[in-house]
């Protein structure tokens, strides 16, 4: 159990640092999907420990979610991407104070 | 079995109806042409199934409170009234998308379908009794609100506020799933039926995993509500976004959010607890700087739209600030607050935007001299101003004593000293608005279009609950006061 534990915090904290350093956008939507799946492992993995099988319910829709966001996210940047011909966080900011 | 589904239908018509109507907008919406200006038919059968929800919600008000599909959803008297408050929110705000010049003509439809989408969202989250559903709502209404904060595809500032607001939000999204995966693997149910006896039976080290874990849980909901350490996303996307995309932004997630929280918390902490202790705190920290961080950056801002946002992150602080007392007086302060912030944030945000379309941009000095030209509508931006900041008679002055009141009666002295401090702070900038429409001189004499004799009155009729409701507010008070949390 406990290695898969580790395993799962580990997905999640890659993901959740690279979604802060990364710069490029298609990366940042790459670490949310590792994030999301570290997830997962932890209900699967709870959910053999506890014996409660509504938590792989939520894995699947942990799934099919996380796949619709990519979906939007990625729809948004060619939105953007048409506009400014750039995928980095740092060319893009155009709303300030 | 199936009989149970069916009753658990009986008590589901509103939502039903709303998917219905969404999917009969889709259907209409195929039978115009493209560039077809005068879609009626749409406009037609959009509100009158907004009206038609609004009474069968009406109708389920009276119902007693009971969990349906498998306790999976819970349909209270709270929930209702919440569903309600929303189901107006979206009334308005479609009105304004209608006469609004920032959305481009052929997508006013997917407006009212988006924003339905978005409702229905609500609904579920508001209502939500399990960690599935809690997580199916605020990612029904995530997902849709991506879409529409970018529905000016061809501006590049509407397409940034999309892609910030998906990308804060699956991150919030994220780690909100990893506090629920703890809690469910220290409770060892997702459902929240009976979680106060679940909650009791904790030992000593599962009450120290739980407590980092409801921390992480509450990024997923803060992030709607925009409390502060989650609120980054929230002014950016506010002013790149449509205005009238902003301003259901303002209503309609923001007090689902609200909602999903109050009924987070009546749950899990209700009962005295170590638990209960860390979430106050929590509550408490949170509330005073969601007040206070709203309230200081909205004083420099020169875009109107901006700090509209601003405040009503500084709202979202005082709606959580009557969170904190864990009993019915703190609920109830809460719906009432939720009623006239709706209406007050309405009228700001029409006046707003039909100033804007004139103008091309919504800085302060556009409003200069309004007084002299549009007397009404500065009468009623300034009533709404005042009542923003909770001067009486008015209705903002009653809901924030309400909050406070509650804050006093289980003796929470500091907060409620932030609040009222808050108050004063937040007097400088919305009365900034008022100063300059009334003390300086119009910059030209043209016309706004925008106010014609229809728009003035709804404006009117808008504004007049904020007036009606600062003197007689015990009807509305008594509304609330039957919005009962229903705790399976």
């Amino acid at each position: 159990m406990s290695i898969y534990y580790y395993l799962a915090a580990f997905l999640f904290c890659l993901g959740l640092l690279g979604t802060i350093f990364k710069k490029d956008l298609i990366s940042i939507l790459l670490c949310l999907e590792l994030m999301m799946s570290g997830v997962a492992l932890l209900f699967i993995l709870f959910s053999k420990s506890t014996g409660f099988l509504g938590a792989q319910l939520m894995v699947i829709f942990t799934m099919i979610i996380s796949a619709c966001e990519v979906a939007i996210g990625l729809s948004l940047i060619i939105a953007l991407y048409r506009k400014k011909q750039t995928i980095y966080t740092d060319d893009i900011k155009i709303i300030t104070e | 079995m199936y009989l149970n589904y069916l009753a658990s239908i009986s008590r589901y018509i509103p939502e039903l109806l709303l998917v219905m109507l969404m999917v009969g907008l889709i259907l209409i919406e195929t039978t115009y042409a493209n560039d077809d200006k005068n879609k009626r038919y749409i406009f037609i059968t959009a509100i009158s199934g907004l009206v038609v929800t609004f009474i069968s919600l009406l109708l389920n008000l009276d119902g007693k409170s009971e969990t349906i599909f498998n306790n999976s959803m819970v349909i209270d008297s709270f929930s209702t009234t919440m569903k309600m408050i929303m189901v107006l929110g979206t009334l308005g705000a479609y009105y304004l998308s209608t006469i609004s010049k920032e959305i481009y003509e052929s997508l006013k439809t997917e407006f009212i379908i988006m924003a339905i989408g978005i409702l229905i969202g609500g609904m579920i989250l508001a209502s939500a009794n399990n960690m599935l559903m809690m997580y199916i709502g605020i990612e029904t209404l995530s997902i849709i609100s991506y879409v529409m904060a970018a529905l000016k595809k061809n501006d590049e500032r509407s397409s940034e506020a999309g892609l910030k607001y998906a990308l804060y939000g699956g991150i919030s999204s994220g780690i909100m799933l990893f506090g629920m995966s703890h809690i469910f693997g220290v409770i060892g149910t997702i459902q929240f039926t009976g979680m106060a006896a679940n909650i009791a039976k904790l030992d000593h080290t599962q009450i120290l995993i739980m407590m980092p874990s409801f921390v992480l849980f509450f990024a997923g909901i803060g992030y709607k509500i925009a409390a502060v350490p989650f609120h980054m996303w929230s002014p950016d996307v506010y002013e790149g976004s449509p205005t009238p995309v902003t301003t259901f932004f303002a209503i309609v997630p923001k007090l689902a959010g609200i909602s999903a929280l109050v009924r987070v918390t009546m749950i899990f902490f209700s009962t005295a607890s170590p638990l209960s202790v860390m979430w106050v705190g929590l509550m408490m920290v949170i509330a005073a700087l969601t007040m206070t961080v709203g309230n200081v950056s909205a004083i420099g801002q020169k875009s109107v739209k901006r700090m509209l946002a601003y405040s009503s992150i500084s709202h979202a602080g005082i709606m959580i600030a009557g969170l904190v007392v864990l009993n019915k007086i703190g609920i109830q302060a809460i719906v009432f607050y939720s009623m006239i912030y709706l209406f007050m944030t309405l009228v700001a945000f029409y006046i707003t935007n039909i100033v804007q379309d004139k103008y091309g941009n919504d800085h302060f000095e556009r409003f200069q001299g309004l007084a002299y030209r549009y007397p009404y509508m500065a009468i009623m931006m300034s009533i709404v101003m005042f009542s923003l900041t909770g001067l009486p008679p008015l209705a903002g002055f009653v809901a924030k004593w309400n909050i406070i009141n509650s804050l006093l009666s289980s003796k929470f002295y500091t907060l409620a000293i932030v609040l009222v401090l808050n108050s004063v702070v937040s007097a400088y900038y919305y009365l900034k608005i008022v100063r300059l429409m009334t003390l300086k001189q119009p910059e030209s004499t043209e016309e706004i279009e925008g106010f014609g004799f229809l728009n003035q009155f709804i404006i009117v009729a808008m504004t007049a609950p904020v007036i009606i409701l600062g003197i007689f507010w015990d009807s509305v008070m008594n509304i609330a006061y039957n919005a009962k949390l229903f705790i399976p």
